[in-house]
């Protein structure tokens, strides 16, 4: 097995961190007060839909 | 006077966190005596039948559905709070924050985006890490629950696209000083820290900007990353990474003991590709031969306090006998300690009662008192036959993971919400075998704005309980934080002092104070050879 590129982490550390917050509110204020550039994603999870009406969607859709 | 009202939202679902902050709002409002907005859980159910706020209504909530439990005066207008409180659910957002519903527009809305911090339930985990993985971003994972095979599969195609995926369960990261979930304000340095183990991350960090130095980063790879079927994937790829980081000078790699096999490889990466100087902290692991080659560029160390002292003396000798003097204690002085307890206890209190919200804290407890006291028992035992029956009562020698799920169904973690240790800590005193209660604080962010504040009155009526009895109580505690940490460490020590609580620098010392007061042994002789054996590194 080839090494592992380790080129975007080493980026990483140089760059200033800026963060996606997806799921808990309360880590996207954390980082907030820390003076971080972030963004918060509200996450719900996808509807499950019963397998007859997904069918029936995937073909008109 | 009072009356008690409950609401039942059915299926309305807010996180716990915000139910917290929910609840102390509703708490302010006027004629509101006290209150508590919760998921209608059993344990909350539980805990709100406690505390007096659980009706008939309330009793028929499923999981599902929340509870808005108030105890109002009889005077107030019970009808007008209640409109108050759906007023405060929905609430929109803090003016001025937007917030996005897709990772697209957010990502459009923050260019240059590099780091993703996940937190959602754990099965949906895959298809939101995934698409971070797909455009070379980074990733904190903080869920729990993700399945094993998802985990595999992510770090994968991580290691394929060069990016990292510290976790799942990864409780803290420090990437470029920017603390990630819970971590603390530490101090900037020659230390680069890999860790399968999150509050193992924070002890090291705090103690190596406390001891003068600092760290350069500190990744949390998730606990199962050290274990066979992941086979070290994020660890070995994080050294490498700081094996190329210019800015590093030590590489520090804490976890519990791992599979044999990535041990292997872990040594194997550092006889074979590393350069720099390495510290290998496996809390309770065996002792392993080091490779000749790597004679006086390898420690390894069994405590998380060697761990980081042993990351100081590689960066210079002078520092590491500042940072003796700063972050440990004379053998003498923990004897002494011990000695001055072991003299106000009573005969027959003879039980050490361990309250912890950091998972790796309590599991190093645990290997030290393995030393003093055996197997003691937990919800998270060394031996599986030490099983706690009920976690909620604890018997003989008892260490107690608050973090763990059983404690934690529906509710923030402790670190967060410290009501159960709160009332954990009552409970402890009345028992008359009790002679010492030990308790973490684990401050920086995501943790309690005031933790010790928040203790305080439970620690006094724990103390009273005791002395209306006749009795000592001595309660040990150890703070991991910093000065620059939202709490401010040493503001919290000093109020923890004032109440009668023995601060201890580092978990290890406040186990071994523990371990040896159980043990009934205060000769400098035991501390002494704890010290050789568990506070320094083996070269």
């Amino acid at each position: 097995m080839s090494e592992p590129d380790v080129s975007k982490v080493l980026r990483l550390f140089k760059e200033e961190v800026k963060v996606i917050n997806v799921g808990l509110e309360y880590f996207y204020k954390e980082l907030r007060k820390q003076g971080v550039n972030a963004a918060h994603v509200i996450w719900q999870p996808k509807p499950e839909l019963e397998k007859d009406l997904e069918d029936i969607l995937k073909k008109i859709l | 006077m009072a009356r008690v009202k409950n609401i039942v939202k059915t299926n309305f679902f807010r996180d716990s966190v915000q139910l917290l902050h929910l609840s102390e709002e509703v708490k302010k409002l006027k004629g509101v005596i006290d209150a508590a907005l919760a998921m209608g859980t059993e344990l909350n159910k539980e805990l709100l039948e406690k505390e007096g706020l659980l009706t008939e209504e309330g009793r028929r909530a499923s999981e599902n559905d929340m509870i808005i439990a108030v105890k109002a005066e009889d005077s107030a207008d019970i009808h007008g709070i209640i409109r108050e409180i759906e007023e405060l659910l929905t609430r929109p957002a803090e003016s001025g924050e937007t917030y996005y519903y897709s990772i697209e527009s957010a990502l459009k809305a923050l260019p240059g985006a590099n780091v993703a911090l996940v937190s959602v339930p754990g099965k949906y985990a895959k298809d939101v890490v995934m698409e971070f993985i797909n455009r070379g971003i980074h990733i904190h994972l903080f869920s729990d629950h993700v399945p094993l095979e998802d985990e595999i599969e992510l770090k994968k195609a991580a290691l394929e696209k060069g990016v990292l995926v510290m976790g799942p369960e990864a409780g803290t990261s420090i990437i470029n000083g920017v603390a990630l979930a819970f971590a603390n304000v530490v101090d900037r340095g020659p230390i680069g820290i890999v860790a399968a183990a999150g509050t193992g991350l924070q002890e090291t960090s705090v103690l190596i900007t406390r001891g003068g130095s600092g760290i350069t980063q500190g990744i949390g790879v998730g606990g199962r990353d050290v274990k066979s079927p992941v086979g070290g994937m994020m660890t070995l790829f994080s050294m490498r990474a700081l094996e190329a980081d210019e800015n590093t000078e030590v590489i520090t790699i804490v976890s519990k003991p791992p599979s044999p096999d990535v041990q292997e490889k872990i040594v194997n990466l550092i006889r074979d590709k590393g350069r720099k100087k390495y510290v290998t902290c496996f809390i309770g692991g065996q002792e392993f031969s080091i490779p000749v080659e790597l004679k006086g560029r390898l420690v390894q160390t069994n405590t998380l306090h060697a761990a980081s002292l042993e990351s100081i003396r590689f960066v210079s000798n002078s520092l590491y006998e500042k940072a003796l003097e700063r972050i440990s204690l004379p053998p003498e002085k923990v004897a002494k300690i011990v000695e001055d307890e072991l003299s106000k206890l009573r005969e027959g209190q003879r039980y050490v009662r361990g309250l912890f919200t950091g998972g790796t804290l309590l599991y190093e407890s645990q290997v030290i008192f393995k030393e003093f006291l055996g197997d003691v028992w937990s919800n998270t035992p060394l031996n599986k036959d030490f099983t706690l029956p009920n976690a909620w009562i604890s018997k003989e020698h008892s260490v107690i993971d608050l973090g763990e799920e059983e404690f934690t169904a529906g509710r923030a973690h402790p670190m967060i919400d410290p009501t159960i240790r709160l009332q954990r800590i009552v409970q402890e005193a009345k028992d008359p075998e009790t002679a010492v209660i030990m308790l973490d604080f684990v401050l920086g962010y995501g943790s309690h704005p005031d933790p010790a504040e928040a203790h305080l009155s439970a620690i006094k009526k724990a103390k009273e309980i005791a002395s209306d009895s006749g009795r000592h109580l001595t309660i040990l505690a150890h703070v991991v934080g910093t000065e620059r940490d939202p709490q401010n460490a040493l503001e919290q020590e000093n109020k923890l002092r004032k109440a009668g609580v023995i601060l201890l620098p580092t978990n290890a010392l406040m186990a071994l104070v523990a371990g040896m007061i159980a043990k009934g042994d205060s000769s400098e002789r035991t501390a002494r050879n704890f010290f050789e054996k568990y506070l320094v590194g083996r070269r």
